[in-house]
């Protein structure tokens, strides 16, 4: 006999709040409503105030990826100011987003992603007494060792930045400080300890073994090949996500967004196409095509605001409405669409963009799914040290060159800043005018992943990978936790600012 | 004795947690090991299932299971209209629940300036209060006059974020049973006595009164560039950030995060002045004196200073 039920659910280790309605029919979802429900109010408040004052007030959007609004805002006002960034800005704004995101990479997957592994729902699980040992909350082995890493790794940032999280070193033209010769070295030491405790503990092999890793061959062949691959994390991912089927449910729209990322200063022994290291790009499946910046478009059919029909965030305004849209609304995240279509965005939708062959491959044979998503960003960092390490070196070999172009002014304009965060797309569209900030919008990847239906009732990101998930109890559906968590939500970047009132 | 902690975030970024995360000396593990805290809860890192964090919730709302420690990270959102809803937990209004919870805590720290004081949100539309102030004013979601079940009033650990180190050492101080002396906004004295200039690297730059006037420059951020280190009491310069620094050490001003009435209006990155003395002066000093202090100590500046010769 059929059942059907609908249960509301609170999701927690998705920095922020979400809560999640699904409707289960015979022991799978058929419907999903995502909704985020907490509203900070941070555009509207930008309004009015200096115009350097988003290199400070952003970062606070986010505990979590600080480093990575600064980089959008003052992306944002070296566009508006016409400068260009000297080389050795470029190397350490590009190194300290890197350190951001790898720190975010690891804490997100031990902590908030593989802890589910830890979860009683397992306890039959063949593997559970060892997810235990590994993930119990900041008891498991690994989530002390994940804690202690990314501690240190940090430390990069204290370096060249002054602080984690929340600082603002960022600046028009530039960074506001140059690091001494010591600093750097100091910086290469940590990032060398990190690369060798991640490749030891969670590749369980080297960046260069990994990197030949091309396809879903070979990573059941690497998988096989070695004790130490199968007891990093990666190799622990792997067998405990294929024994829970993780890599049968999540697979998501299938269209892939990325902003591209990590600009290569003019000078660098760092070799990629297209001047950046991750290319930007929009991809249905596994064709990728140019990124084009006007086809954004935020729609709030189904969220709580004065709705004017889609808008795009250089026209956007935020205008939080409760009461309106007669019932529709469900969430206080707008729904951004990219040339009308629901995308997702984070580490795997860079690397097909950039055409990484193992995800090209995995994705090309539809095999996207939670436990894919979840290894691209495991993994990411693999690509990231090796360009970390040659842009600190290149740091020690141009000691003295210039950090920064122009005075420190901005003049009237518009501009936008778009910049890969750890959890994908993040744009940031300023417009200055009269000396003071005229309209600030902000999308976030939470945003892309996470976002309610739009005016033609499509659902978003994570909303429709959802759908069809067989969940064994639907108090407790671990499963569709699982798949959320693969986009690695950010509750609290997603959400929007109301105006000041005067 | 085992102390409990149940940690709640609302309104706010989660930094305070990423900031805590960076504590040395113990780190987190250790900490919680050697005080033998249980968390009972905290948003990022538990893996309770729903049914069971409500159980948890419902016992020590009702007070059947007692709770030693309440840390609130982020703002309490009052909005729309005194409703709370824009920040909803099941239907229902973030807000209740943590009152709720404040009434049967032995104490109730407020983490990082969102929950001491309210924060960005202050006077906005969200409505954002801080635990037992709202900016300055005294009072807040819990009243002037609340006391946690231990006769402590909330413990502001200001600072967006709070210094990673600061929430350790008032779990240190709890678990001793040592006093914990605060200050008018009831934020510690060891931690918030100092000022942020005190330590910073800059000193020399700031005594001669050699000025930063671009970023980048050696000297001084105090006279242009909006620092408010010798107006802001924290540990930054004290015990540094993340073991190695602080924003003012790399060319980066003060913003006065660990004051109630964070973020000031003003634009940031500018010293409001008046024929170059800044309009806000170190605290306590005497304008007349200062500016007579500052002309003299111009006057004798080192060459090393005026040549920017000196490191930071």
């Amino acid at each position: 006999m059929a059942s059907r039920i609908i249960r509301d659910l609170p999701f927690n280790r998705v920095e922020g709040d979400l809560e999640v309605s699904i409707e289960v029919s015979d022991g799978r979802i058929t419907d999903a409503w995502s909704a985020g429900t907490l509203y900070r109010g941070f555009e509207n408040m930008m309004k009015g105030r200096g115009p350097l004052d988003g290199l400070v007030m952003t970062p606070r959007i986010c505990g979590i990826c600080s480093t990575t609004h600064l980089t959008a805002a003052a992306r944002a006002l070296d566009a508006i100011a016409g400068l260009t960034p000297p080389d050795n800005a470029v190397r350490v704004r590009n190194v300290a987003l890197m350190v951001e995101h790898m720190q975010s990479d690891v804490r997100q997957s031990v902590l908030m992603y593989m802890a589910d592994f830890a979860h009683e729902a397992y306890r039959a699980h063949p593997l559970h007494a060892e997810a235990l040992g590994r993930y119990a909350p900041a008891a498991g082995s690994s989530a002390i060792d994940a804690i202690r890493e990314t501690k240190r790794l940090i430390e990069v940032i204290g370096l060249l930045g002054g602080q984690w999280p929340h600082s603002s070193f960022m600046v028009p033209g530039g960074i506001a400080f140059a690091p001494s010769l010591a600093n750097v070295l100091q910086c290469r030491q940590i990032v060398g300890a990190f690369r060798a405790w991640y490749e030891r503990r969670v590749l369980g092999c080297s960046i260069e073994r990994w990197a030949a890793v091309g396809d879903g061959a070979a990573l059941d062949a690497w998988l096989a090949e070695r004790s130490e691959h199968r007891d990093g994390e990666v190799g622990f991912l792997l067998r405990f996500g294929r024994a829970a089927g993780l890599d049968a449910i999540g697979g998501g729209p299938g269209a892939f967004l990325s902003y591209g990322a990590f600009d290569l200063p003019r000078e660098t022994a760092v070799a990629a196409a297209g001047g950046r290291l991750l290319a930007a790009g929009f991809a249905s499946g596994t064709t990728i095509r140019p990124f084009d910046a006007g086809l954004v478009a935020e729609d709030v059919s189904h969220a709580w605001y004065r709705d004017h029909g889609a808008l795009h965030p250089a026209d956007g305004e935020t205008a939080p409405y409760a009461s309106g849209q007669a019932g529709r609304a469900y969430s206080w995240i707008k729904a951004p669409r990219y040339d009308g279509q629901v995308i997702e965005t984070g580490p795997l939708a860079e690397a097909v963009v950039d055409g990484r062959p193992l995800f090209v491959d995995l994705v090309g044979a539809g095999r996207s799914s939670a436990l894919v998503r979840q290894l691209a960003r495991l993994t990411r960092p693999a690509l990231l040290l090796p360009a970390v390490d040659a842009w600190l070196g290149e740091l020690l070999s141009t000691h003295g060159a210039p950090i920064v172009a122009g005075e420190g002014h901005v003049p009237d304009g518009e501009g936008a800043g778009l910049v890969e965060a750890a959890r994908g797309a993040l744009g940031h569209w300023v417009r200055i005018a009269d000396g003071r900030i005229a309209g600030y919008q902000i999308i976030t990847p939470t945003a892309w992943n996470g976002s309610p239906r739009d005016a033609q009732g499509r659902r978003g990101a994570w909303e429709e990978a959802m759908i069809g998930i067989a969940v064994a109890d639907p108090e407790n559906p671990v499963e569709a936790g699982h798949v959320i968590r693969s986009f690695d939500p950010c509750l609290v970047c997603a959400v929007h600012a109301v105006r000041r009132r005067s | 004795m085992a102390l409990n902690l149940y940690w709640m975030q609302a309104g706010g970024c989660g930094g305070d947690t990423m900031s805590f995360l960076g504590t040395e000396s113990p780190d987190v593990p250790t900490l919680l090991q050697t005080l033998d805290v249980d968390l009972l809860w905290h948003s990022s890192l538990s893996n309770l299932s729903p049914a069971r964090h409500g159980e948890l919730l419902e016992e020590l709302t009702a007070g059947t299971r007692p709770l030693d420690i309440l840390v609130v990270e982020g703002a309490v959102l009052q909005g729309p209209a005194g409703t709370g809803m824009f920040d909803a937990r099941a239907g229902r209004p973030r807000k209740d629940l943590v009152a709720a919870l404040a009434r049967r805590a032995g104490h109730v720290i407020a983490l990082g300036t969102c929950a001491s004081f309210g924060g960005f949100g202050a006077g906005s539309e969200t409505e954002a209060t801080g635990l037992q102030f709202t900016r300055t004013h005294k009072g807040g979601l819990l009243g002037a006059d609340f006391l946690a079940r231990a006769g402590t009033p909330v413990f502001n650990l200001a600072g967006c974020p709070c210094h990673h180190d600061v929430l350790g050492n008032v779990l240190l101080a709890l678990a001793a049973g040592v006093p914990i002396a605060l200050d008018e906004f009831q934020r510690p004295l060891d931690w918030y006595g100092t000022m942020v200039h005190q330590g910073c690297t800059r000193n020399e730059y700031h005594e001669y009164r050699v000025e930063e006037e671009a970023f980048g420059e050696k000297g001084c951020l105090f006279f242009h560039m909006g620092c408010q280190g010798p107006l802001t009491g924290g540990p930054c310069n004290k015990h540094l950030w993340n073991q190695r620094s602080s924003k003012t050490r790399v060319g980066v001003p003060c913003f006065g995060c660990t004051n109630p009435d964070f973020p000031a209006a003003a634009p940031f990155f500018a010293t409001g002045n008046i024929e170059g003395i800044p309009t806000a002066l170190p605290k306590g000093v005497s304008r007349a004196h200062y500016m007579a202090y500052k002309v003299m100590a111009a006057a004798a500046a080192p060459d090393r200073l005026k040549q920017r010769i000196t490191e930071v």
